[in-house]
């Protein structure tokens, strides 16, 4: 049965009238229309559909959307304006800007087909969240031993995505690159 | 107004540029084609309502009064960065930055060419001869605007400068409404059941005659690192995806595929209708769907209608672990290619003072992508049909639909959108989620989507087939090849037919299952050899929907057929007791490979010296290692792969600590992205060699999970080193696929250095090592 349920996306309040078991992807792609978050396997195991729930990641694949009211949900849409809050910028200075892990993402050239990419920056933002500076070894541990699942990427992307955690990791620092 | 270009000392090639008439504001030069058929195509598309600009579809380039480009190619992005090697190749001709430049790809309606993406060389020489043809006639413009001689002017940036004055592209064409017209050949793909993979003209236009181009030493674009435009939208969540089409009305739909690959259906099951009041099942023949608005409501009542429906039951696989048997087993007749001396090499063979023989197999692979497939379509009540996709062809996908609904080709228009790679399974056009849309459209009568799930994608998708590889040489008493003799054997690797046309008895097109020998031969110094390839049908073939369809994977039969030859030429280097870089070497004159042989050595730091290692063991529980070498060449490219393992063998676990990759293909276009392409090439390949490979028993793919289908993690990738050496007198080679072919015949070289152990089969898996440790 549709239910009235209250969501907080990307620093914005949002109602949805839904089931209440609907997966929490649905909700964001079909009723939000933020398509960043990806379908992929369905039964968390690849990462295509990660967002940040209260700044830790989860599958939205198998997230039914009643669990997640009241928390805040991030997308890829909302990094900027995350990375806006953190540094303290106005509104209209943050929609200028890209998140550090958008722009090492695009100067490392990481997206090959993308599909998994927005699963990925999910990864990154939460790990330089907790550690400003990780190793490669702390960031192939990130990408691949969380649970519930590694994140995948098929076309091959490790290495650029290693390259591109370090550069934002060094500009989140203010470190010059 | 017909202007016609100079000449230059340069072969004859010509182009028209015309007048049609002057605009009040703006202004454009666009850039066409001069094909008799061109008249008869632009009636045709003129009579189709779904075309969006009936009077200009098939422009190649336009040049805008404000100074911008757009240029358009029917090829897309498939991820290996045709957004940044378009712009830079068209830039470089038309002298012109390639920021000025919009990339229109893929759409059947609003793209010229045709054309599959895979198709490098073709397509990147068909945009380079466009600018080309369109530089000259800006130039003869501007020649005759200014009043100087076309050999005083220069261009830089778009800013045509000569005899103290200077006007810019956009100022040339404004106000006017000019048209070039260029020469062509070919066509654009048809259905046809005879054809060589069901349908005709494949590759699409191609760009005839030979304007003058740039040579590599004037290159200003060409060369440096150009980002691939398409990235920024997707890592900002702005790119609209083909999974994320949404049309009024549209239902969302989910598949319930039959029990087993050959069950028909027996009876349809049920859902409950007051908890999915807006769910309905759709059915044809055994194409079986549940449709709703509702996505999830779709998703929950398609599981309800597959847990009831009732198939009967079918067992015509001979099971996964038996696969390569079963291929031994087919009845061999004639190799449908064969390339080589097949006289001198039997001779050769027959009269060797030392003969030595290997045989190399591989289960079926799959392309497995992270997004599975997903496309929308809308029939309309008057037979035209929009599709939207991401399939890597699509003029020919576009015919392939046309032949399933039995409707003129002319009435189908594919629109190209972004998803996730597809790695050579869409090359033909066929296989993916259309067929499904576009029949479950025409039955409803709405725009549908349909959404493949991962577990029917792994399941029903097509697969890259099984083989073995008998390989038999003989050598000198130096150790030396004389001869040698290739045989391949596979099940058919070119079988487009969309499942969804397959399970409605629909029409759908397929080629003969024949094979073809892949290799390009880089061992010159071996004058007598004779490869051939020998293809079958598929496996499980004559079951109803055609059993497992097999289809082209990245690298296609080289890949395979690589494994095969570098591996037996590494067995015969161990044989001579050489080193296996100096017997490569000492089996070809090649320079291009020489030296990229000798360059990738030496980052690898590699030690001249024959495999295995004198500390090589197959037992105990501390680690050794070992190191392995292999070449290719592919598409005017040279590539070397060496990978560095390390492995317990106690416990048959391999890692790959370090893979050295080099490449020369020619001149290289964009450093960059070649890089991320060899590197991402590594990974791809590091996955079929250790870990990769489909399950089925006698009925059913089994690996349908990730959990079951393995692919490499961002944990097992070794450090990456790469080679790149760049040279202007050779054209321009392909970058984007073979790297991932590199891998396996390294890495099992690898693990014969380090336990003199020799794996003729891949995946790598610590159970298989473990067995041939203790054999």
């Amino acid at each position: 049965m549709a239910t009235q349920l209250r969501l907080s996306v990307n620093g914005t309040r949002q109602t949805v009238n839904v089931d209440p078991d609907t997966p929490l992807l649905f909700v964001l792609r079909n009723e939000l229309k933020l398509t960043g978050p990806k379908m992929g396997c369905g039964m968390a195991q690849c990462g295509a559909c990660a967002v940040l729930l209260d700044g830790k990641e989860i599958r939205t694949c198998i997230t039914p959307v009643s669990g997640v009211e009241g928390k805040q949900i991030t997308t890829i849409e909302g990094l900027p304006a995350l990375w806006a809050q953190e540094k303290g910028l106005s509104a209209a200075a943050g929609q200028g800007t890209l998140h550090p892990v958008q722009q090492a993402w695009i100067d490392e050239q990481v997206p090959q087909c993308g599909y998994c990419q927005s699963g990925m920056m999910m990864v990154a933002v939460q790990l330089l969240s907790k550690n400003p500076n990780p190793s490669v070894d702390q960031i192939k541990d990130a990408f691949t031993n969380a649970p519930p699942s590694p994140h995948l990427c098929r076309c091959g992307t490790y290495s650029a995505i290693i390259d591109a955690v370090q550069r934002a990791a060094q500009a989140m620092r203010g470190g010059a690159l | 107004m017909t202007y016609k270009i100079e000449r230059r000392g340069t072969p004859a090639f010509s182009a028209k540029i015309s007048r049609r008439g002057f605009v009040k504001t703006g202004g454009a030069l666009f850039v066409s084609l001069a094909l008799p058929l061109r008249l008869a195509t632009r009636a045709l598309v003129a009579e189709n309502s779904n075309s969006i600009d009936p009077t200009l579809p098939e422009s190649w380039l336009e040049i805008h009064s404000d100074n911008t480009i757009v240029a358009r190619t029917g090829r897309t992005e498939t991820g290996v960065g045709i957004t940044g090697y378009y712009p830079q190749t068209i830039a470089e001709e038309l002298n012109v930055r390639p920021e000025a430049i919009t990339l229109i790809m893929g759409d059947t309606d609003r793209t010229p060419d045709g054309g599959y993406s895979a198709g490098f060389l073709n397509g990147m020489t068909n945009v380079r001869k466009v600018a080309a043809y369109t530089y000259q006639a800006l130039v003869g413009l501007a020649a005759t605007h200014m009043g100087v001689p076309v050999s005083s002017l220069s261009v830089t940036d778009g800013v045509v400068t000569g005899g103290g004055k200077k006007i810019t592209y956009g100022e040339l064409v404004q106000g006017q409404h000019l048209e070039l017209k260029i020469p062509m050949k070919g066509a654009l793909p048809r259905p046809d059941p005879t054809g060589e993979v069901g349908m005709t003209s494949m590759d699409g236009l191609t760009v005839t005659g030979d304007p003058p181009m740039k040579a590599p030493k004037d290159f200003k674009v060409i060369g440096t690192s150009f980002p691939a435009g398409h990235i920024p939208d997707k890592v900002t969540g702005k790119t609209k995806w083909s999974c994320d089409v949404t049309l009024p009305g549209m239902l969302h739909a989910r598949m319930v595929r039959p029990a087993t690959m050959g069950s028909t259906l027996v009876s349809v099951g049920t859902f409950d209708k007051k908890q999915f009041p807006t769910a309905e099942v759709v059915r044809k023949e055994n194409l079986l769907a549940v449709v709703s608005p509702n996505e999830w409501e779709v998703v929950q009542a398609a599981q309800s209608v597959g847990d009831s429906t009732k198939w009967t039951e079918w067992a015509g696989l001979p099971g996964s672990e038996n696969v390569t048997k079963a291929i031994r087993a087919h009845k061999w007749v004639k190799a449908s290619e064969s390339k080589g001396k097949a006289g001198e090499t039997k001779s050769a063979l027959e009269s060797a003072a030392k003969k030595i023989s290997a045989t190399y197999e591989q289960g079926y692979v799959r392309h497995a992508p992270i997004g599975p497939f997903v496309a929308v379509a809308d029939v309309n009540s008057d037979g035209n049909v929009m599709v939207w996709t991401h399939s890597a062809q699509s003029q020919g996908l576009r015919a392939r639909i046309a032949y399933v609904l039995s409707v003129p080709v002319e009435k189908v228009v594919v629109r190209w959108m972004d998803h996730a790679g597809q790695y050579g399974r869409t090359t033909f056009g066929g296989d993916g989620a259309e067929a499904d849309a576009a029949i479950l459209s025409k039955l409803t009568g709405k725009p549908v989507r349909v959404q493949w799930t991962l577990p029917e994608d792994l399941a029903w998708s097509s697969v890259s087939p099984a083989w073995v590889s008998d390989m038999t040489a003989s050598v000198d008493r130096k150790g030396q090849i004389v001869a040698m003799h290739s045989a391949h054997y596979a099940p058919h690797m070119e079988d487009p037919r969309p499942l969804g046309a397959l399970l409605a008895g629909m029409p759908s097109a397929t080629s003969k299952p024949d094979a073809w020998v892949a290799t390009e031969w880089p061992y010159d110094k071996i004058v007598n050899r004779l490869e051939e390839a020998y293809g079958m049908p598929n496996l499980a073939g004559d079951s109803a929907y055609g059993g497992l369809r097999g289809n082209i994977m990245r690298t296609p039969g080289q890949r395979q057929q690589n494994f095969a030859l570098e591996g037996f030429i590494n067995e015969a280097a161990a044989t001579a007791g050489a080193d296996p870089i100096e017997y490569r070497l000492a089996h070809t004159t090649n320079e291009r490979l020489i030296n990229l042989l000798r360059a990738t050595a030496e980052a690898a730091n590699w030690e001249s010296r024959p495999s295995p290692h004198h500390s090589a063991r197959r037992s105990g529980s501390t680690a050794v290692t070992g190191r392995g070498a292999c070449i290719m060449i592919r598409s005017n490219a040279y590539w070397v792969g060496i990978a560095e393992v390390s492995l317990v063998p106690n416990t048959g676990s391999l890692k790959v600590t370090n893979f050295t990759i080099g490449c020369e293909p020619g001149k290289i276009i964009n450093p960059r992205q070649l890089d991320r392409c060899m590197k991402s090439g590594v990974v791809m390949g590091l996955s079929e060699a250790l870990k990769e490979e489909v399950t089925f028993d006698n009925s059913k793919v089994t690996s349908t999970d990730w959990s079951r289908y393995k692919i490499l993690t961002m944990s097992e990738i070794p450090q990456i080193k790469v080679v790149q050496l760049s040279r202007d007198d050779k054209g321009f080679g392909g970058g984007s696929e073979a790297a991932n072919a590199l891998v396996p015949p390294a890495v099992a070289a690898a693990l014969f250095d380090a336990t003199g152990v020799r794996a003729r089969r891949i995946p790598l898996t610590p159970k298989y090592v473990n067995s041939l440790l203790k054999a």
